[in-house]
């Protein structure tokens, strides 16, 4: 049992494999108060009725949420889409086809990145 | 005789016959829910990084996504989309800590109790908010 918690102790191989290891790990327990407060507060208790483009304005009119909501965006969406990228690999046997995949998915981790942040940066443009 | 199979399908009919062929115990359970969980958070948050796109992009199309979100059945997975964002973290919390502190607790044993106990810190955090956003389907909808 000792010889088997040793073996589980080595992280992944390769160099970037260990990196995305410990990146979803460590992301993981910072996204704990991050997302969870952003549920709590916008799912919950404000509710998507009372949700529109003036609130949105209102709040990212203080620097401290437009802040949060980057930080939220930069690890929420890396941590799911490298998640995403470990389930696909159980599937994929080829490491040819994981290549091209992992490329497609860091493409598609980048345009939204981009949209999100340009997004929170430019904030609400009136009608 | 044997059939002839690509490397791809041959891998996704282990990884299915290995779901079938299990018996479904609590750490298979946990991996498959903590996965769901993720996957559909991910799926959520890139039609929200969308839809929050358009306050910048395309202001008048905005109303328009949040009445969408205002509808009962999207509602209702809101409170489904809650609780693997509470699964995810509580259990996420465990394989964390387990994987960086002490790995020794992933023997059998300590790995299936922690793994219920998991369950039953989300129900309780979930219930809440469960009930919070049912209040507000049954006030703003009905």
């Amino acid at each position: 049992m000792a010889e088997l918690a040793e073996q589980i102790k080595i992280p992944p191989r390769s160099d970037t494999e260990a990196i995305a290891w410990k990146w979803m790990r460590y992301s993981g327990l910072l996204l704990i108060p991050l997302a969870w407060g952003h549920v709590a507060l916008q799912d919950v208790l404000v509710g998507v009725h009372s949700i529109d483009l003036d609130y949105v304005a209102m709040r990212w009119a203080s620097l401290g949420w437009r802040v949060y909501d980057f930080l939220l965006l930069a690890f929420a969406f890396a941590h799911g889409v490298n998640g995403l990228r470990q389930v696909i690999h159980d599937f994929i046997p080829s490491d040819k086809v994981m290549k091209k995949i992992s490329w497609a998915l860091l493409g598609f981790w980048l345009v939204f990145s981009i949209i999100g942040a340009v997004t929170i940066i430019g904030g609400v443009r009136r009608p | 005789m044997a059939q002839e199979q690509s490397p791809l399908m041959e891998s996704v009919r282990t990884t299915i016959s290995g779901f079938t062929s299990y018996r479904l115990r609590t750490g298979q359970l946990s991996f498959i829910l903590h996965r769901l969980a993720g996957l559909g958070t991910l799926l959520f948050l890139t039609a929200h990084i969308l839809d929050t796109s358009t306050v910048y992009f395309f202001p008048q199309l905005y109303t328009h996504a949040i009445n969408l979100y205002r509808t009962t059945p999207m509602m209702l997975l809101e409170i489904v989309l809650v609780f693997c964002v509470i699964y995810h973290g509580v259990n996420g919390a465990r394989i964390a800590l387990f994987d960086l502190f002490s790995p020794k607790w992933w023997r059998s044993g300590p790995q299936e109790k922690t793994a219920l106990i998991t369950l039953a810190i989300a129900i309780v955090l979930w219930l809440p908010a469960a009930f919070w956003m049912g209040r507000n389907i049954v006030i703003y909808n009905f």
